[in-house]
């Protein structure tokens, strides 16, 4: 009973300790809000104590999944098959496929945990203002740095983040090949049970 | 070695052609299951045991020899791309990791703002316009690209330590036994994220190992090809 209480309210606590912050600083440019987040959420896998792993990883996505678009994610790393699924077969795959970035998001971001980011306050903006392109470099402990690019856009008041690069890889067109060749052999729906089958066998093991 | 097992590879490359950049997906499949296997059964343990046996510090310092062996082979590639800046910044991490960093065993280099940036005969062939290349997997190396084995190649017989006792084969085995050990056990942990992240591991391998080549080198990559985003999610 007093776990369970512990597991649900810490991340109330904690969102709500921070949001007024949150709120004031995040969504002014693109890079104080990459800054603050990566931030946050290195700050919390750092409690990581290896026995409260869950719980962190909770907090950890609720801090970052807010701060990404999974439609246009999706839509990117299915590239041109998107507009041949249906509107329930989009919500459906954008749904597994976030299931799957944000597992692997959290588990690099571990990794990560006692890395030091430098975000670049000089971001690229497109013209029309709407767009952006955010540069970081982390500093492994080694003396070896990784670059991590993310490229944003904004919807109404606030940047999301659409795209991640880490070394010039993109961690969402990386599955593009790979979604396509799914696509041309059993169809939209053959991939939304791959990626399903792949989410499951993972909420299984966990 | 490497460069005739895949001129032998590229002759007889399949004719199903799935991927532009990947004529020899079939073999290449193959390598990658045997590596994969490999590295379970024989590299994962091995680095593991390695690292259990090896306090933090002294890996540091195998790796930091390393690497400035690397750097002298990085300066000569520079020098041969006519890059004088990256060329001068390779000199100046050798001699000074080499003189006050007790040959090698400390890089104070890379505190004192000089940044690691290696270049390798792979890059130099890029550099004077091999910049597209097929995709090859190297058995026990991993993923690499035609150009890529022979400058993977060239590279070996241009380090410096291996010059030194290439006439000593059981040096020059330990020594890239050690190498080869000790770049594994940076990796460990790393293991899982694959099978984490990827419906095919295979695919999100060669993709990712492609798209980091391709922008190193400077070519537009494939998979970043104009897709219309805007026009994507909202028509």
């Amino acid at each position: 009973m007093l776990q369970g209480l512990r597991h649900w309210l810490v991340p109330i606590l904690f969102c709500a300790g921070l949001l007024p912050s949150t709120v004031a600083l995040a969504n002014d440019t693109p890079d104080a809000m990459v800054r603050q987040a990566s931030r946050q959420v290195l700050d919390t896998l750092k409690k990581d104590d290896g026995k409260n792993s869950r719980q962190i990883r909770a907090e950890v996505e609720s801090i970052a999944v807010p701060k990404f678009d999974f439609k246009r994610m999706t839509a990117l790393a299915v590239g041109r098959g998107w507009r041949d699924a249906s509107p329930a077969q989009q919500e459906e795959l954008q749904v597994q496929f976030r299931t799957l970035l944000v597992r692997t998001y959290t588990s690099t971001m571990f990794r990560f945990r006692n890395a030091q980011v430098n975000v670049a306050s000089n971001p690229v903006i497109s013209a029309d203002g709407n767009e952006a392109t955010v540069r970081s470099q982390v500093a492994m402990g080694d003396g070896k740095n990784v670059q991590v690019d993310y490229s944003l856009y904004k919807v109404a008041t606030e940047w999301k983040v659409y795209n991640v690069s880490v070394e010039g890889a993109s961690l969402v067109t990386v599955y593009r090949n790979n979604f396509n060749d799914i696509i041309r052999q059993s169809g939209v729906d053959g991939l939304i049970k791959s990626l399903k089958e792949k989410n499951d066998a993972f909420i299984a093991k966990s | 070695m490497a460069a005739a097992l895949v001129l032998s590879l590229t002759a007889c490359a399949s004719v199903e052609q799935r991927h532009a950049r990947d004529p020899l997906e079939p073999v290449n499949r193959v390598v990658f299951s045997f590596n994969q296997k490999a590295d379970r059964y024989v590299m994962q343990p091995v680095a593991e045991g390695y690292k259990t046996v090896t306090p933090e510090p002294i890996r540091q310092g195998v790796s930091n020899v390393f690497d400035n062996m690397k750097d002298i082979v990085s300066f000569a590639n520079h020098a041969v791309q006519l890059k004088p800046k990256e060329a001068l910044n390779d000199f100046f991490r050798v001699a000074v990791n080499t003189v006050f960093g007790f040959g090698g065993l400390l890089d104070i280099a890379s505190p004192m703002g000089l940044k690691s940036q290696k270049s390798g005969f792979g890059d130099t062939l890029a550099h004077y316009g091999w910049k597209n290349s097929h995709y090859v997997v190297l058995p026990l190396l991993g993923p690499s690209t035609v150009r890529d084995a022979i400058g993977t190649g060239v590279d070996f017989v241009s380090n410096p330590l291996d010059h030194h006792v290439q006439h000593d084969v059981p040096t020059r085995n330990t020594i890239v036994g050690v190498n080869v050990i000790n770049q594994r056990a940076q990796l460990l942990g790393s293991e899982k994220l694959l099978e984490e992240a990827a419906l095919d591991p295979y695919s999100l391998m060669r993709d990712t190992y492609l798209q980091i080549r391709d922008k190193k080198v400077g070519l537009q990559s494939q998979a970043e090809e104009e897709i219309p985003i805007n026009e994507l999610v909202n028509p």
